[in-house]
């Protein structure tokens, strides 16, 4: 964990970075929510994004698997710029479906309400994508899938549908779904933040375990513990900017900006 | 009272009848519900328009009229204009195929607004992840939205379903061979009113117990993963 911590961001030139968004801007109506945010994610950052709510740190999430479409600004993920055109009436749109759907199958999601498919066992919810996006003849979609729900502690619960389970078991099947796409990127949209506080451990354990094994991954929360401790890199967002950023201990340690000192005083 | 003095096969006959439209109609309108639904939600004005006008005016002009619109109406119309072209032609439509296009038409209207309101009813977070993790639309619809969609639709279709089934014994003024139209004629042949109308009237209430059960059968396998309090 220590040395994951220490890694400065742009050590190692050599290494592709995974994700990179530049200057990415998105209003709803007049507000404007993301104003102008870059982010650059290395092979193996573990980046948590913290924030108070409407800062924008979801949207900023939403928008890199295009959820939402940003106004403007430049998305690549492992090296592949996301093609983006105008329509008639101004408004920017992705140039190439095939390319966001290609994309986004690459980048892991993990929503703050899991969001599984309820007309579906665990299991099933865990095959679906890799048998019909990534086209994974179904034997192995299964060895696959029971590969990750033993990771994440569902061995025994795999023909439940999800709403015979608790939330942090559905979190962590929703986790073991995007892991069965072998995704280059992992994003978690506050995913402990619709749990009951007994059930937060369970889930935090497997997205510590995921950060330790070196996975990419994207952490919008309000774990403090986990930001101080886990993660490589900590980005503060205000108000639709990027407040304050660098590895946790430069972070936590000097809190250079008034509005993160307040704002970690309101979350310990 | 309940001598059907040899004249049972026509009901029989009838009934079959009545089943074959109805289910051709059933169809249409399924089809027709899912596009017309389509097009409500649609962001294209002109989607929106063309499925607002249909639900309009279908759902505000009653089943027979259009029923004879349709069957009489329209291929007097085509000679008409054929004549002031100069064609002299004569055109007929099959009564089966003109009514149950017809019924299907009118319910498809109903249709459309249950498949709306069962769209509306799936939680958008299903749909995002779908997107999330790669579905194109096509495959998000069909391994998705629409498993979801039957769920809140099949109460509503179920609905459909029933008044439908009672709504083909209006395209017995087309003289297509029907349920009703035969216990009509038979009524008329042995002047036993009674009897017929109400042997028919079991047969389409045997015909809606039956569909009730099918439809409660179908919510059960549709809502399997819903948990029930």
């Amino acid at each position: 964990m220590a040395e994951a911590a220490t890694r400065p961001l742009t050590a190692e030139p050599a290494l592709k970075s995974a994700l990179v968004c530049e200057d990415v801007h998105k209003s709803f109506g007049a507000l404007e929510v993301l104003k102008g945010v870059s982010l650059t994610a290395q092979v193996g950052d573990v980046i948590a994004m913290l924030g108070s709510s409407g800062s924008g740190k979801s949207t900023f999430l939403r928008c890199i698997n295009l959820l939402e479409i940003p106004d403007s600004g430049r998305i690549s993920v492992g090296g592949e710029l996301i093609r983006m055109t105008k329509t008639k009436a101004g408004r920017t749109i992705p140039a190439d479906p095939n390319q966001v759907d290609r994309i986004r199958a690459r980048l892991g999601m993990v929503f703050q309400q899991f969001n599984l498919w309820s007309h579906m066992t665990v299991l099933q919810n865990v095959i679906e994508a890799p048998i019909h996006v990534l086209k994974v003849p179904k034997a192995e979609a299964l060895e696959r899938a029971k590969a990750v729900l033993n990771k994440v502690g569902l061995d025994d619960k795999l023909d439940y549908y999800p709403s015979h389970l608790s939330g942090g078991q559905q979190q962590r099947a929703a986790i073991a779904r995007a892991l069965a796409m072998e995704p280059d990127v992992l994003l978690f949209d506050e995913p402990t933040s619709a749990l009951d506080p007994e059930l937060v451990g369970e889930v935090m354990r497997v997205i510590r375990q995921l950060a330790e094994e070196g996975r990419t991954m994207i952490v919008v929360t309000h774990e403090m513990g986990f930001a101080r401790e886990v993660s490589s890199h900590v980005v503060f967002l205000h108000l639709g900017r990027v407040e304050e950023e660098g590895p946790p201990q430069e972070v936590f340690g000097t809190q250079k900006s008034e509005r993160f000192r307040q704002f970690l005083a309101s979350n310990l | 009272m309940f001598d059907l003095k040899g004249y049972g096969w026509m009901l029989w006959d009838g009934v079959q009848l009545t089943l074959a439209v109805a289910v051709c109609a059933m169809v249409v309108a399924l089809f027709l519900g899912l596009i017309g639904a389509w097009g409500k939600l649609s962001s294209v004005p002109v989607a929106r328009l063309a499925a607002e006008t249909y639900t309009t005016v279908i759902r505000g002009v009653p089943e027979l009229i259009l029923i004879l619109i349709v069957y009489y109406g329209v291929p007097t119309l085509i000679q008409d204009v054929a004549e002031t072209m100069g064609a002299d032609i004569f055109v007929d439509f099959n009564s089966f195929i003109a009514g149950f296009l017809t019924i299907g038409f009118v319910y498809g209207a109903f249709a459309t607004e249950v498949f709306r309101g069962a769209y509306q009813a799936v939680p958008r977070g299903q749909i995002e992840a779908a997107y999330a993790i790669g579905m194109s639309r096509m495959l998000m619809a069909r391994r998705i939205l629409l498993p979801q969609m039957w769920r809140f639709a099949l109460p509503g279709l179920g609905n459909v379903w029933m008044v439908l089934i009672k709504a083909t014994a209006l395209i017995s003024v087309i003289q297509l061979p029907e349920l009703m139209r035969n216990a009509d004629i038979a009524a008329r042949a042995v002047r036993q009113p009674f009897t017929f109308f109400f042997a028919a009237s079991l047969i389409y209430l045997a015909i809606t117990i039956v569909s009730m059960t099918v439809q409660h059968r179908a919510e059960a396998w549709a809502n399997r993963g819903v948990r029930r309090s």
